[in-house]
């Protein structure tokens, strides 16, 4: 059943990332963006990432995608939609993911399967994840906090509507 | 735990939130002023950081952190490349319509970045630093953003650091599925089970990937000239010699702390890698006009250089990297404060704004010149001796790999055809015919300390290398021997 399942959401976020690529409207680009990102927080459910899975469609699915929504709705659609698509380019993107795909596959091939291997799993609860945290990784976390202002302070210089 | 390790890039940060906190109640004029304030800061936590030459290595925050001999000579290099970029922002803040204390604080957070980089020693750590550094290098890049060609360099510089990223994390999750290791030491013990490991070898690829495009070489160097030509002068200097050391911190410590066995049998790869961007970066620069470019591909093939040091796999040629890296800092600046002077005195970057320069500011003229002369590796200036350091070391190793002697003639191949671009701007300087204007150029006086510092870098590293190639052998004897 878990096989089964796993295929079924990994083939969802394979199509539906594909779709984001290959659809000319960004509307529906966007779309098929929450699909991916819901049926990767299916993969998460599978791994028992119970938290990861919520967090992805609370924030991913969810407010991420409404912002992306409101940006594209206040840019000129119709551009994106009459542009041609580079026949060079495509070309170059199908060879390059094309040689990405077949290296990996070469590589999982050539690869003896190896025991699971034993890692601490903790079943995706709030709490060892929130140790963890604070804990193991607390100098990353931090860092990232600095990140988070340097993204602040940046978003709101690129876009503060007047120089002065 | 020991928390004081840490304690100079708590410096670095806290000077950040200070200055944007100053932002709040200082009249504009003041705020320009800030950044001499930041650079004093900078200078003051530069001091500090001798005193903890004494320790010998100290691991902390579960062993993520390390402050080795090699972590402190990439710091105190950031933090010396910070201090001049920020004297230059001062010179670059009429040009800067908002935001001014802004941009000084973003420099200082990249710095920040950059001695978390120069520390890591875990995959986890090595991710958060090289995004703190890249995301503030997005904003910096596009921060005249009434200028299309620094919004265009921006968005060139977010598309391709985000495919890197990907590739980066990709590699970092296909390393961690494979060994369940996140730590350097910790991998290091595990590495030689999974050197047959496809998957493995993939990630070590693919991390060796998002590390090129922090260094500006093969197979991601293709935002640099553009990036170069659109981003504000301070940033793009602080993106030709920061970014790119931390780069190389960060590549020294995954390929020879972590995965030593399979950097070794990769001696090839490495070799390629260092022929290509060599090639690509000189070749690439002969038709350029425009000075940024110009300095944008001499940053790929520099990069190319210095993955020699790497390819040599031995410790003279990682003592190498370090000394030439030093050499790097004083030429690079040098060249981006001339250019800022120059750009303040008449619009343009193109070549022909450098005509009749010796006359219209002798100073400049020897500055810029003595900085390409470094650059494209001639005697006595501190560009020939890092040159021939990591060519001696590539010789060292060829016994083993004679590939090592294409990489050579590439390397020689690839100074001759770059004395030949940087004697086109020489030449512009002393033997232009008709310069349009001849008036005196104004040197502000902090700026012109910051040229004769960066004159005396070069200076110093070419005729008394003696004292900083013992540093970096120390340093990275130490490191090998951990």
């Amino acid at each position: 059943m878990q096989d089964y399942l796993f295929y079924l959401f990994a083939l969802l976020t394979l199509g539906c990332g594909s779709m984001i690529v290959l659809s000319r409207n960004p509307i529906n680009s966007a779309m098929f963006l929450v699909l991916a990102i819901a049926s990767m927080a299916g993969l998460f459910v599978l791994l028992h990432a119970f938290f990861l899975a919520a967090v992805q469609v609370l924030v991913y699915a969810g407010a991420v995608m409404v912002l992306f929504l409101f940006v594209i709705m206040l840019l000129d659609l119709k551009v994106e939609q009459r542009r041609r698509m580079n026949t060079l380019g495509i070309i170059m993107g199908f060879v390059s993911v094309g040689t990405i795909i077949a290296v990996m596959l070469h590589g999982v091939v050539a690869t003896p399967v190896t025991p699971v291997l034993e890692v601490a799993r903790h079943d995706g609860a709030t709490e060892p994840l929130g140790q963890l945290l604070f804990s193991h990784y607390v100098l990353p976390f931090e860092i990232l906090s600095v990140l988070l202002l340097v993204a602040m302070v940046g978003v709101i210089l690129l876009s503060k509507k007047e120089l002065k | 735990m020991n928390y004081s390790l840490i304690s100079m890039e708590i410096a670095v940060v806290l000077l950040g939130l200070g200055l944007l906190l100053a932002d709040l109640w200082l009249a504009p004029p003041a705020k320009v002023r800030l950044g001499y304030v930041a650079a004093v800061g900078l200078a003051l936590i530069f001091g500090w950081s001798f005193t903890f030459s004494g320790t010998p290595s100290a691991l902390a925050f579960s062993d993520m952190y390390v402050l080795d001999p090699l972590a402190l000579y990439f710091k105190r290099f950031s933090l010396l490349a910070a201090i001049v970029v920020l004297i230059m922002s001062v010179g670059f803040a009429e040009r800067i319509a908002a935001g001014i204390s802004e941009f000084y604080a973003l420099i200082l957070f990249a710095l920040a970045g950059m001695m978390f980089a120069a520390s890591a020693n875990d995959l986890a750590m090595l991710f958060v630093a090289m995004e703190l550094i890249t995301v503030t290098f997005y904003v910096l890049t596009s921060f005249q953003r009434a200028r299309l060609a620094s919004l265009e360099g921006g968005v060139k510089y977010l598309i391709i650091g985000a495919l890197s990223s990907a590739f980066l994390v990709y590699g970092i999750a296909l390393i961690f599925g494979t060994t369940g290791q996140l730590n350097f030491d910790q991998i290091a013990a595990v590495a030689s089970k999974y050197e047959d490991n496809k998957i493995f070898l993939l990630g070590v690829f693919f991390v060796l990937v998002g590390l090129c495009f922090k260094i500006a070489a093969f197979p991601a160097h293709i935002w640099t000239p553009d990036v170069y030509q659109g981003s504000p002068v301070p940033a793009a200097a602080f993106l030709a010699v920061g970014s790119k050391a931390a780069g190389f911190a960060l590549l020294l410590r995954v390929l020879f702390t972590a995965v030593p066995g399979i950097t070794n049998g990769w001696n090839h790869l490495l070799i390629a890698l260092a022929i290509v961007t060599i090639l690509y970066g000189n070749l690439c620069a002969i038709p350029q006009r425009n000075l940024k470019r110009i300095l944008g591909y001499s940053s790929i093939a520099n990069a190319g250089y210095l993955l020699l040091g790497v390819a040599a796999l031995n410790n003279a040629g990682r003592a190498a990297i370090l000394y030439y890296l030093g050499g790097y800092l004083f030429a690079v600046l040098a060249a981006f404060l001339v250019i800022l002077i120059v750009m303040n005195d008449a619009e343009g970057e193109d070549i022909s704004v450098l005509a009749g320069l010796n006359q219209r500011s002798p100073l400049l003229a020897a500055v810029l010149t003595c900085a390409l002369v470094s650059l494209a590796g001639i005697p006595p200036l501190a560009g020939f001796f890092g040159k021939f350091l990591l060519i001696r070391a590539v010789l060292d190793e060829a016994a083993n790999n004679p590939a090592c002697y294409w990489l050579v003639a590439v390397a020689c191949f690839g100074v001759v055809v770059s004395i030949y671009y940087y004697f086109g701007v020489i030449r512009a300087i002393y033997w232009s015919k008709d310069p349009p204007v001849l008036s005196p150029i104004p040197v502000p006086r902090v700026l012109g300390a910051a040229l004769v510092f960066c004159l005396l870098g070069m200076l110093y590293l070419g005729l008394f290398p003696n004292h900083l190639v013992e540093t970096t052998q120390d340093a990275v004897k130490f490191w090998a021997g951990r």
